[in-house]
């Protein structure tokens, strides 16, 4: 502590005055980049060897090793007859499945890669016209082409992909984000609606369970 | 452009309302401009010139308001910068050159925001509470003095009318913590409250010495009788008053380290916690005008208002030199006008130019050119603004007036990135203990030493 | 415990998401859970004039997500409810199921800030239960990056102290200085912050020249800059009366309360792992153990300053690494895949917060069976209950960050 009362708030107030003319510690990116160690493993970025060959071999050993599973590879075998692919399983449309087997590193015929049914694609090109293929309208464009054809079907998607230049993957989560966008047919005529009856049935049901129970009353 | 260049069916909403709206305009703009100038326009005026107080006050509001949203801007940048560079980082630095225009920006986002209250608030009193916290840092503009004649109003209690406007803080921050059904809101807009209600008192106090000597509340002439040597200036004979006026100033301002109304390392934003888009604007701008605003009225009170340090005709006086004036009759110069007017700038422009085309940096020629002709543009400024400092008095005065308050907002600024905050029973010991008796220590020292000086 | 006994407000609508607007405002003045302990009856129960305040997960200044219920009596706190588990993430059952050198990756983020100490001690329990000796330049290596870490977690810890007490400045001069110490750590490990450096048996990678040099400059200018910062914070008057005489803690409720580290330290007692349970080449090093507040225990400035203290302590550490570091590998020969012999194994060090541990038991397999960790904040955070009563809610947040918690180690 300073003798004179206030003195340390002056001295402090001298400090950052000090401060204030000092060579700044902020390195400006991105017209200066910072000087990253040699040995920093943060890049994200596969490396080339003194050929120009890609180093990676994709021998799946970083996926497996991952403790955080982190790492999704993939690559076509040896003798190219089929896709494998290693990793945790993603949340695009493609590869929605929980496999165990493809979990265990074992090839797995990829139903990403499966051949998915064509469609008529003049009605989406009239759509996608319509609107200029502007990726901006996406949930415009999507509806329309729900009311096309019934459903959006993955062809249709893929098209509007290429076509907007959006990722299929936004395409998907945009789709999948409302309720009234479907990525299956309608079921066909014939199944009932969940009416009335089914409605009572179930309440039916659960006030048996709930005597059954020995609880009575809902339960929150 | 690109809007009218799409074919009206490729057209947003937007455009199919923007396009037909401008082209509206041009065709009506040349008869609205005709009719304005020979019918509305004289009308307007004659009606001005009979009601021309009327005028004169709408203007002074008009001008009050328009005035304090700049300032505020400008003392948000700052803020921003300097603490930046206080903290060995740059701050904003992408928006406009050096990020001039950041706090321009912050203001328009400010304004777009949602405007929504929480459900259980008090809506109309969490509207409005804002707008009363506005309104009293505006309402102080009235009698502040920017310069010599340059005043609002020279309202003979101006020091009084002073300090009723600054308890209405009071009211527009409890209830703007109260209205907002939040407990954080609560605690901050109580904490205000104690706070500024405890630090009126000193800061009233330490002003009533100051009255004692200047034998006047008006604020005009307290400017007035500052004017002459920086000797002059009350700081000198009311050091204590000035500390004190300080201190409690920072307080009023609810600034670090005073500044736990918005502590938003305990309270989150205090009673500012449920404000978003434009109310929080206003309680934000609220701020810092208030910083501005007690800046001002610390450099009116102690520093000398508008009144330069030294008074260089004085000085030449002594010398025995005429007072400096910059006067020529642009007449006498003849055909040669015209000839500087039309080759001075192309000149000026190329001699500032060079060093930047032929110098080491070797920027291309367009550049060092446009370099030139700002340069040029700011020399002509610069050359302008000494005839007119010069010249005309109440230039130098707004000058000086504002480098001091600026001044003052920049030690503001300063403690604010240095200082931690104190607690609130730390806070409220400090005004009742410390602050109150001293205020009227200097009181009753200046009472006294007027009486023994008068008796003398 | 049934969930059926909720006191709730009466709904006109059976829909628990719809409240009408007469209902607006009503709201509970205590949870509506009855209570399940003596300690949640006793806290829950509201007297006059006193209310909840609930500085939420989501908050400033509670340095990470720690939830705090504090009762108020206007501006003095009653009493203190501290709401752990935002941050959980399973490590421990993590680790369970994870090869052993899988585990240094997993336990990295429980102190983010200080993470070499995080995966030493592991390493050192698995050390102990594969009958593993480090070479000795790996126990250097270990102990340098160690007291280097140490070094930029005191500094960060002077920033955000002064960041909850409302100073802007101080934190960004701590960050500056640490990020001069985590730019040289990635030199040699690869990362900035979550390093998974240290391997069973040894370290990862070689001192190499890029970290050497950045080492040699910085420790050229390292103390006086520190110095420098904190000045800007020892003699303010503001932040000394802010610190002195608050969350006080005395020998007594320290040693009661188990609480390891600067915390105990600045409280009187000369606990240090370093000394108390010798590993790695500590013994061969030559250091004090700064102590304060011998008389009466200390309070928030003593911990602060102690910190201070500690940082001179591990530059002489730095220094003596430096001039005693042997040649020799830096990992001891170990197979690929390691299946300890069943067993248990404790190990501890001494982190920046306290006392980090390590308790592993192995069932001959390549996983362990379970791996218990006891880490310094979880406990030194159950000092702010205690050193709470009676105090002002700006010191809530001033106590809770002298006792430096890191709420990764909190919730694992």
């Amino acid at each position: 502590m300073t003798t004179i009362p206030g003195m340390g708030l002056v001295r402090g107030m001298g400090l950052t005055l000090t401060r204030f003319f000092q060579p700044k510690a902020t390195i400006k990116w991105p017209e200066e980049q910072a000087d990253v160690a040699p040995k920093f493993r943060g890049r994200l970025q596969l490396l080339y060897d003194e050929y120009g060959t890609l180093k990676c071999e994709t021998c799946f050993q970083c996926a497996q090793a991952c403790p955080i599973e982190c790492i999704d590879m993939g690559g076509v075998d040896t003798r190219g007859r089929f896709h494998v692919h290693w990793g945790p399983p993603e949340t695009y449309g493609e590869r929605r499945e929980e496999s165990a087997v493809r979990r265990s590193g074992r090839p797995v015929a990829d139903t990403a890669f499966t051949h998915f049914e064509g469609i008529d694609l003049l009605a989406l090109d009239v759509i996608l016209d319509a609107h200029d293929h502007d990726p901006r309208e996406m949930l415009a464009i999507l509806e329309e082409t729900q009311a096309a054809y019934g459903y959006l079907p993955v062809a249709a998607l893929k098209h509007i992909s290429r076509t907007t230049g959006a990722w299929y993957a936004q395409i998907y989560g945009t789709a999948s984000y409302y309720r009234h966008l479907r990525f299956e047919p309608p079921a066909a005529a014939g199944v009932p609606e969940a009416g009335q009856a089914q409605i009572a049935a179930e309440a039916a049901f659960t006030t048996r369970l709930d005597a059954a129970l020995g609880i009575g009353g809902q339960v929150r | 452009m690109t809007t009218v260049s799409r074919s009206w069916g490729n057209m947003t909403t937007t455009g199919k309302v923007v396009v037909p709206l401008l082209l509206l305009v041009l065709v009506l703009g040349p008869i609205a401009t005709v009719a304005i100038g020979s019918w509305i326009g004289p009308w307007i005026v004659g009606l001005a010139s009979a009601n021309l107080p009327i005028v004169r006050f709408l203007v002074a509001v008009t001008g009050v308001l328009l005035f304090s949203i700049p300032t505020a801007f400008i003392i948000i940048y700052m803020e921003l910068k300097v603490i930046a560079f206080m903290n060995l980082r740059v701050g904003p630095d992408r928006v406009g050159p050096a990020g001039a225009a950041h706090s321009v920006v912050a203001g328009l986002k400010v304004l777009s925001k949602e405007d929504f209250s929480p459900n259980a608030a008090d809506r109309t009193v969490f509207t409005w509470a804002p707008v009363l916290v506005f309104l009293t840092s505006v309402m102080t503009f009235l009698i502040l003095p920017f310069g010599p004649d340059l005043v609002g109003m020279k309202l003979n209690i101006g020091v009084l009318y002073l300090f009723s406007i600054g308890g209405m803080t009071v009211v527009g921050l409890l209830l703007a913590g109260w209205s907002s059904f939040n407990k954080y809101s609560l605690l901050g807009g109580l904490r205000a409250a104690a706070q500024v209600v405890s630090y009126e008192i000193p800061l009233t106090l330490s002003v009533v010495g100051l009255i004692l000597l200047a034998g006047t509340m008006n604020v005009y002439t307290l400017g007035l009788q500052q004017s002459g040597w920086f000797t002059n200036w009350y700081v000198f004979r009311q050091p204590l008053g000035a500390l004190i006026f300080f201190i409690a100033s920072i307080a009023e301002a609810n600034r670090t380290p005073f500044d736990l109304t918005e502590a938003d390392s305990e309270i989150v934003a205090g009673f500012a916690t449920e404000y978003s888009g434009m109310r929080f604007g206003f309680l934000f701008f609220a701020e810092y005008v208030n910083v501005f605003l007690v800046s001002a009225l610390i450099t009116t009170f102690f520093f000398g208002a508008w009144n330069a340090p030294v008074d260089i005709n004085a000085i030449l006086g002594f010398f025995n030199i005429a007072p400096i004036t910059i006067s020529f009759e642009l007449g006498t110069l003849g055909i040669a006008l015209l000839i500087a007017i039309a080759v001075l700038p192309l000149i000026l422009t190329l001699a500032l130019a060079a060093p930047f085309y032929f110098g080491k940096t070797q920027r291309p020629a367009w550049q060092a050119l446009v370099i030139g002709f700002i340069l040029f543009n700011l020399v002509g400024i610069g050359i302008l603004g000494l005839i007119a400092y010069v010249n005309v008095p109440w230039i130098a005065g707004i000058t000086w007036f504002f480098l001091k308050a600026f001044a003052f907002v920049f030690v503001f600024v300063w403690m604010r990135g240095t200082f931690p905050r104190v607690r609130i029973d730390q806070l409220m010991g400090f005004a009742w203990k410390w602050l109150l008796p001293a205020a009227l220590l200097n009181l009753f020292v200046t009472a006294a030493a007027i009486i023994v000086v008068k008796s003398l | 415990m049934t969930a059926s006994n909720h006191h709730q407000p009466h709904l006109s609508s059976d829909d628990p998401r719809i409240m009408l607007d007469g209902e607006i405002g009503q709201f509970e003045s205590v949870p509506p859970y009855p209570p399940r302990t003596e300690r949640e009856a006793e806290f829950y129960s509201l007297r006059d004039g006193e209310m909840f305040l609930n500085m939420g997960p989501q908050h400033p200044s509670t340095h990470g997500v720690l939830r705090v219920v504090l009762k108020i009596n206007g501006e003095r706190v009653v009493d203190l409810d501290p709401v752990l588990g935002y941050l959980h993430r399973g490590v421990e059952k993590l680790c369970e199921n994870s090869d052993y050198h899988h585990i240094i990756s997993q336990v990295d983020p429980l102190e983010y800030v200080s993470s070499l100490f995080t995966e030493w001690a592991p390493v050192m329990a698995f050390e102990k239960l594969l009958d593993v000796t480090v070479p000795r330049r790996a126990e250097y290596i270990r102990v340098l990056t160690g007291e280097l870490l140490r070094v930029s977690s005191h500094a960060l810890y002077q920033g955000w102290m002064a960041l909850d007490l409302g100073g802007l400045a101080p934190i960004l001069y701590s960050f500056i200085e640490r990020d001069e110490i985590v730019e040289m750590l990635a030199a040699i490990t690869g990362q900035r912050m979550l390093f998974n450096y240290f391997r069973i048996g040894g370290v990862n990678g070689d001192l190499n020249h890029e970290f050497m040099s950045r080492l040699g400059d910085w420790m050229s200018r390292a103390l006086k800059e520190h110095e420098t910062n904190i000045g800007l914070l020892n003699e303010n008057e503001i932040f000394v009366r802010r610190m002195r005489g608050i969350g006080r803690v005395d020998r007594d409720m320290a040693l009661k309360m188990a609480v390891t580290g600067p915390n105990i330290r600045a409280a009187g007692v000369p606990f240090d792992v370093r000394r108390a349970h010798p590993y790695s080449v500590y013994p061969e090093l030559d250091f004090n153990i700064p102590v304060r507040g011998s008389n009466g225990g200390g309070d928030s400035l003593d911990r602060y300053l102690l910190r201070l203290d500690e940082v001179r302590e591990s530059l002489k550490i730095i220094d003596q690494c430096l001039h005693n570091m042997p040649d020799g590998p830096i990992m001891a020969r170990l197979p690929r895949l390691l299946r300890p012999r069943p067993g248990r194994a404790w190990a501890a060090v001494e982190a920046p917060r306290g006392l980090y541990g390590t308790y592993a038991i192995s069932d001959g397999t390549d996983q362990p069976f379970r791996m218990k960790i006891h880490d310094p904040s979880f406990v030194n955070m159950q000092l702010v209950g205690q050193l709470m009563k009676n105090n002002l809610i700006a010191d809530t947040m001033a106590v809770m960050a002298s006792l430096d918690p890191v709420m990764g180690g909190i919730d694992k």
